[in-house]
């Protein structure tokens, strides 16, 4: 394929590389208790209590945790589930 | 009514009991939310409550197209989930059976109640947008306007938390 084929989309994903991983962050909010996060974490992810745990006092603690990571349409897919559960999630290119 | 007669376990989940001001709360807020979440779409910031029910995906607004994308694509099962969820707790009070004036009996199964967690969080969502809630610690004076709402929340907040604890247990948090 030329370049002049690719579209805005593809090109992007060129340029930093289809593999370049997304990160799923959930953010603290002052509605959502710790049970329900937990609750959450463990039916989404798969969790066990004790990791969900874990993840919840980080994001309450520091303000947000990276809960999921993978290719954009992985994350894009967790970034809804979590918001069909109410908590506060994005996604954003992992740039470590 | 004494919390401990809240939550009655059975073999097939648990009755849950509550006060004919509580059915009326939860029947107004859910059809509130409801017609809010199944109302039509809104732009950024034209309604708090929605943009909060509904974020955005994406952090960086260099990525606003594929925010649209993600918005045309992930949207409507969105609103459909959290409409199903709210008509559900709806159906369920709908079905409970009670004495005029005196507590109303709801029959849950795990899965309900977890159901009913859920359509919990998006009423506290909403509600706690509407009084500008910012702080998990925020109060009001008794003679604010919005203590009633306030009450309201709080009591929101008990109740979830009870729900939950009924659903998997005193997690000690």
């Amino acid at each position: 394929m030329t370049e002049t084929e690719l579209l805005p989309n593809e090109l992007d994903e060129t340029l930093v590389g289809p593999d370049t991983p997304w990160l799923v962050i959930v953010w603290n909010d002052p509605v959502n208790l710790m049970s329900y996060v937990v609750m959450v974490l463990q039916k989404l992810f798969g969790h066990s209590r004790e990791k969900a745990t874990k993840l919840m006092l980080q994001i309450h603690q520091e303000g947000k945790a990276v809960v999921s990571h993978g290719n954009r349409e992985k994350a894009e897919v967790d970034v809804a589930r979590l918001h069909a559960h109410g908590l506060w999630a994005t996604m954003q290119r992992d740039s470590a | 009514m004494s919390e401990r007669e809240r939550f009655v376990e059975g073999d097939d989940g648990r009755e849950v009991r509550l006060g004919p001001a509580e059915v009326a709360l939860l029947r107004d807020l859910a059809t509130q939310v409801e017609a809010v979440v199944t109302g039509p779409a809104t732009e950024l910031g034209a309604s708090p409550v929605r943009d909060r029910l509904f974020p955005r995906a994406y952090d960086d607004p260099t990525e606003d197209e594929a925010e649209t994308d993600w918005q045309t694509a992930s949207h409507p099962d969105l609103v459909r989930g959290k409409s199903e969820g709210l008509s559900a707790l709806l159906a369920d009070l709908d079905g409970a059976r009670g004495e005029p004036g005196g507590p109303v009996v709801v029959a849950l199964t795990d899965e309900r109640l977890e159901g009913w967690v859920g359509a919990l969080n998006d009423l506290r969502l909403a509600l706690a947008v509407s009084i500008g809630l910012t702080d998990e610690h925020q109060e009001v004076s008794d003679g604010d306007p919005l203590a009633p709402m306030f009450d309201a929340y709080h009591w929101l907040t008990w109740f979830q938390g009870a729900c939950i604890e009924a659903l998997v247990g005193d997690l000690g948090l």
